[in-house]
């Protein structure tokens, strides 16, 4: 019972929001109109540019991203763990302390960035911002991961005569996968639900991506707002990080490192 | 340091000179020697922190040496990564890869270095029959038992036809009884390799059951390097002589100095008896004793002494007694410094 209403609590939210991306919209504002309709689907879809267009966006600004955090933050994490103590500590501190600085502080200085850079208006350049937000976050994810890894594994790959990108790629990655697969989702996760970045740095509307894209939806007049869009473009945009989630769950859980010690 | 050809002492085996490691202030290998023959098993003994784990990972490379040599094969490796010094290694975890299975955690490194798959292929086959694993090639580490385990980690190391073979503890996460039944099989198949092994232990009956030698460490300082019976009856100091034995030796307090008896050679009689000629003797309390089936470990506490240990064949027959010993064989040590002291002769001659 307990765990029924857990599900209804937290699944509610998005089953409300499909339920009315299916409804007509007179349904919607309390006009007693019955039945189902794909109109809200159908008008995203069909839109200049169609709702594809932006999701296409946000999965290229997601995948490098991601791809471009992981790239810098493995290697930083691996050096942080390998590092004495009292550097590694310092440094963790600083990285730390870099997590918690509020991101809010940076967008102007963002701003001139892309202005002085010539950034503005080109996809993948988000993935700059992006990586270096993330990047805090990730390097102190992974380098707790690579410290769970006894040191004697590395050291029996070192003394079977293994280089250290052979270690990395034989040993340590295929041991650190779940803890990658989290970091990347959580990349993945930020850099799709990004708004003010996104906002300010692209205006050309074929290059939004899905947040400022969603904000864009707009009714038929001023006056009336379009429920049944954007209930239609929540789903849409959700439903590629569902998916995601399901595809990665079992590396996300699996717990690869069981038995490499005695146990 | 250097590592050039001309260098070659002609010694195959494995030699330590003047090895030391100092981390900060604080010294875990200190001025080591010691040398080890192709195909003799040395075990490295000690207390936990004794430095022989320490000496273990600076012979293998993953330590930096502070100072001395390390030489293999009559040239000296100190300055080689741990990938060329053509050693292998047990690790008391085992260090299996937990993601690969028992085939591919023997394969890999060979397949790394370039070695021909057809004979990879044949040295697999080779090891896996050898250490009674065929049937467990496709299982993941975290599937085996501890004893498996254990094998797979020799055959890793064994696959890689080392040039040194090393071992830290690697009976350790076994049970006594599995412990036991190795001991013999793992001696044939060390000795069988023919290179040099160095085996760190904490317990001394691995150490006696398995090694040619034995080198006892404390604070990183080498204590006694000899046979187990060597050891056992020619210590050459207190820590030795209480290291090494069960019942652990008796110490008998003589103002200055120690003696040192061994459980086996006090004899009980009735308190008052008369103390033969070339024997002494001390009379006590009996304060209980341990029936082993085919021993009595019988304790006496004697005034002003510590409990005395005494294994017989009888239990003995009343509660006051008297524990008494052969001059001759006495051990004599410094009270202070737990130095052997001259005057004292092999304590097995009569």
């Amino acid at each position: 019972m307990a765990r029924l209403l857990l599900l209804l609590w937290s699944l509610g939210p998005m089953l409300w929001q499909l339920y009315s991306s299916l409804r007509p919209s007179e349904a919607l504002s309390g006009v007693d109109a019955g039945g189902w309709t794909l109109e809200h689907y159908r008008q995203l879809l069909q839109g200049d540019p169609p709702f594809l267009t932006y999701l296409i966006n946000s999965v290229v600004v997601g995948g490098s991203s991601t791809a471009l955090t992981l790239a810098l933050a493995v290697p930083c994490a691996y050096a942080l763990s390998r590092l004495g103590r009292r550097q590694a500590r310092s440094l963790t501190a600083l990285v730390a302390a870099a997590a918690a600085f509020p991101a809010v502080l940076l967008f102007l200085a963002l701003l001139e960035l892309a202005r002085d850079w010539h950034l503005a208006n080109q996809l993948m350049a988000l993935s700059l911002p992006y990586a270096g937000l993330c990047l805090p976050l990730a390097i102190l994810l992974l380098q707790a991961a690579f410290a769970d890894i006894p040191m004697e594994l590395e050291e029996a790959a070192l003394i079977e005569g293994m280089g250290l990108w052979q270690r990395l790629r034989w040993i340590l990655l295929p041991l650190m996968a779940p803890a990658i697969a989290s970091s990347a989702l959580l990349v993945f996760l930020f850099s799709w639900n990004e708004y003010p970045i996104a906002l300010t740095w692209l205006s050309r509307t074929e290059l939004l991506t899905l947040a400022p894209a969603m904000a864009r939806i707009a009714g038929s007049s001023v006056y009336t707002i379009p429920y049944g869009a954007f209930a239609a473009a929540t789903v849409l945009g959700s439903a590629p990080l569902i998916l995601l989630m399901l595809l990665f769950q079992r590396q996300i859980i699996s717990g690869l490192t069981q038995g490499a010690i005695k146990g | 340091m250097s590592g050039s050809i001309s260098d070659d002492d002609g010694f195959k085996g494995l030699e330590l000179r003047q090895l030391s490691r100092r981390v900060d202030n604080h010294t875990l290998v200190d001025q080591l020697s010691l040398t080890v023959a192709a195909g003799e098993i040395l075990a490295v003994l000690g207390p936990s922190g004794c430095g022989k784990s320490s000496t273990l990972r600076l012979i293998a490379g993953l330590d930096p040496v502070s100072s001395g040599d390390i030489r293999l094969g009559g040239r000296s490796i100190t300055a080689l990564p741990p990938a060329e010094r053509q050693v292998a290694m047990v690790f008391q975890s085992y260090a299996l890869f937990p993601h690969l299975s028992v085939e591919r955690n023997l394969s890999l490194g060979l397949e790394l270095r370039g070695v021909d798959k057809a004979e990879i292929k044949r040295e697999l086959d080779q090891v896996l029959t050898l250490m009674q694993l065929e049937g467990l090639r496709q299982r993941k580490p975290a599937e085996l038992s501890g004893g498996q385990r254990q094998r797979v980690a020799l055959a890793r190391a064994l696959i890689r036809r080392p040039a040194l073979f090393l071992l830290d503890e690697p009976m350790s996460n076994l049970d006594a009884q599995l412990r036991d039944n190795l001991r013999a099989e793992l001696r044939t198949l060390l000795r069988s390799t023919g290179v040099p092994v160095v085996y760190v232990t904490h317990d001394q009956h691995e150490a006696m059951g398995l090694a040619d030698r034995i080198a006892v460490l404390r604070e990183g300082r080498l204590q006694q390097l000899g046979s187990a019976e060597t050891l056992y009856r020619d210590p050459a100091n207190r820590f030795v002589a209480r290291f090494l034995g069960s019942p652990s030796i008796n110490l008998i307090e003589r103002g200055a100095t120690q003696l040192g008896l061994r459980p086996e050679l006090l004899e009980l009689a009735d308190a008052g008896s008369a103390v033969p000629a070339g024997w002494e003797a001390l009379e006590g309390q009996l304060s209980h004793s341990e029936w082993l089936g085919d021993r009595v470990i019988t304790h006496v506490q004697c005034p002003g002494q510590a409990t005395l240990k005494v294994l017989s064949r009888e239990a003995p027959a009343s509660e006051t007694l008297q524990v008494r010993w052969r001059k001759s064989q006495a051990l004599h040590f410094d009270a202070r410094s737990g130095e052997r002291l001259p005057g004292s002769s092999d304590p097995h001659t009569v």
